[in-house]
């Protein structure tokens, strides 16, 4: 539920966004969500549906670029990639010893605006 | 045309967290945003926890419900301040219901602040209120399984608190497996075993957490 939170944020930005550099429409969002960030995006997209109407983002589409999980184990020294919401131990040697570079993140990348 | 942002889309969130902090900082408040399901004993911990720290410590509260004021009504009756928000809905607690909410806490009086946040074992880990750390409380009777399922909140908090422990016997549930699998997901959580209902560990919770308030 909490992606209706999260959609808010989106919406708020872009149309301050928009509106800062003088346009007056929102087409396009797009975000970036790391697999780990515990958001999903089928309800982050309904929520941004949802919500959009009646502002000047209404016609806007949602696009999500899914980011994995990523680190580096410490004990193979491996750089490790993978689409999983969380991860226990390195998916080469299996040692629980990693640490994790990025894969928590929700960052809006860019608008498109007329 | 394009417009690029590259920011946090919590961001808005983020910065009423830092303004939260500094109040707390510049009033020399320690403060904890306690997380868990509904049922799994917040308010029961905070009962105890108050009762032992209530001499030492200048506590305040503030409870964080969908509806109703039952948990505000139970901390009240223990004689420290305590605001009740009603989220009329929301999942969760925002930076910006407790930069409200602070209008009517004494935190010229306080010195440890409790924030008890909606009951929920996913949305509030999103959101940083400016606490200092982040307090869970997984009960014995949710089941072994929940840090896997869960995996966000158990990553992101500090304190581990697994209460119910009295009712151990009775229950198929790993001590042992809750442990293993929340250590692999946060290798630095601090777990306690405590029961609110007999009083066992509460102690040993209270005085680690008197070593963190300075």
């Amino acid at each position: 539920m909490h992606e209706f939170s999260i959609a808010e944020s989106v919406i708020s930005t872009a149309v301050e966004q928009c509106k800062k550099n003088g346009f007056s429409r929102v087409e396009k969002v797009r975000i970036s969500l790391g697999s780990a960030s515990g958001v999903m995006s089928e309800a982050l997209l309904f929520a941004f549906d949802a919500l959009k109407k009646e502002t000047i983002a209404e016609e806007a589409i949602l696009f999500i670029e899914a980011n994995p999980l990523s680190g580096v184990c410490m004990n193979c020294l491996c750089n490790f990639t993978i689409y999983e919401p969380y991860i226990l131990s390195c998916p080469y040697c299996q040692s629980n010893s990693f640490k994790i570079n990025s894969g928590m993140e929700m960052n809006i990348i860019e608008i498109e605006v007329i | 045309m394009k417009i690029k942002i590259a920011a946090k889309i919590l961001d808005a969130n983020e910065k009423i967290a830092a303004e939260n902090r500094q109040i707390f900082d510049n009033n020399k408040i320690f403060t904890i945003n306690l997380m868990s399901s509904p049922g799994a004993g917040k308010t029961s911990l905070l009962e105890k926890t108050i009762k032992y720290l209530r001499e030492k410590e200048k506590v305040g509260v503030i409870v964080g419900d969908i509806a109703g004021t039952d948990d505000a009504l139970r901390i009240n009756s223990l004689g420290v301040p305590v605001v009740q928000i009603n989220t009329g809905g929301a999942c969760h607690l925002d930076a910006n219901m407790i930069n409200n909410a602070l209008e009517d806490i004494p935190i010229n009086d306080i010195n440890l602040l409790f924030i008890e946040n909606v009951g929920n074992l996913v949305c509030p880990a999103e959101f940083n209120l400016g606490e200092n750390i982040k307090v869970m409380i997984l009960s014995l009777t949710e089941g072994h399984d929940k840090p896997l399922k869960y995996p966000l909140m158990f990553q992101k908090s500090s304190v581990l608190i697994l209460n119910k422990i009295d009712l151990k016997p009775f229950l198929d549930v790993s001590i042992e497996k809750i442990k293993v699998d929340v250590t692999s997901l946060n290798p630095s959580i601090k777990i306690f075993e405590v029961s609110c209902k007999t009083n066992e560990g509460i102690e040993n919770w209270t005085k680690w957490l008197q070593t963190l308030i300075s």
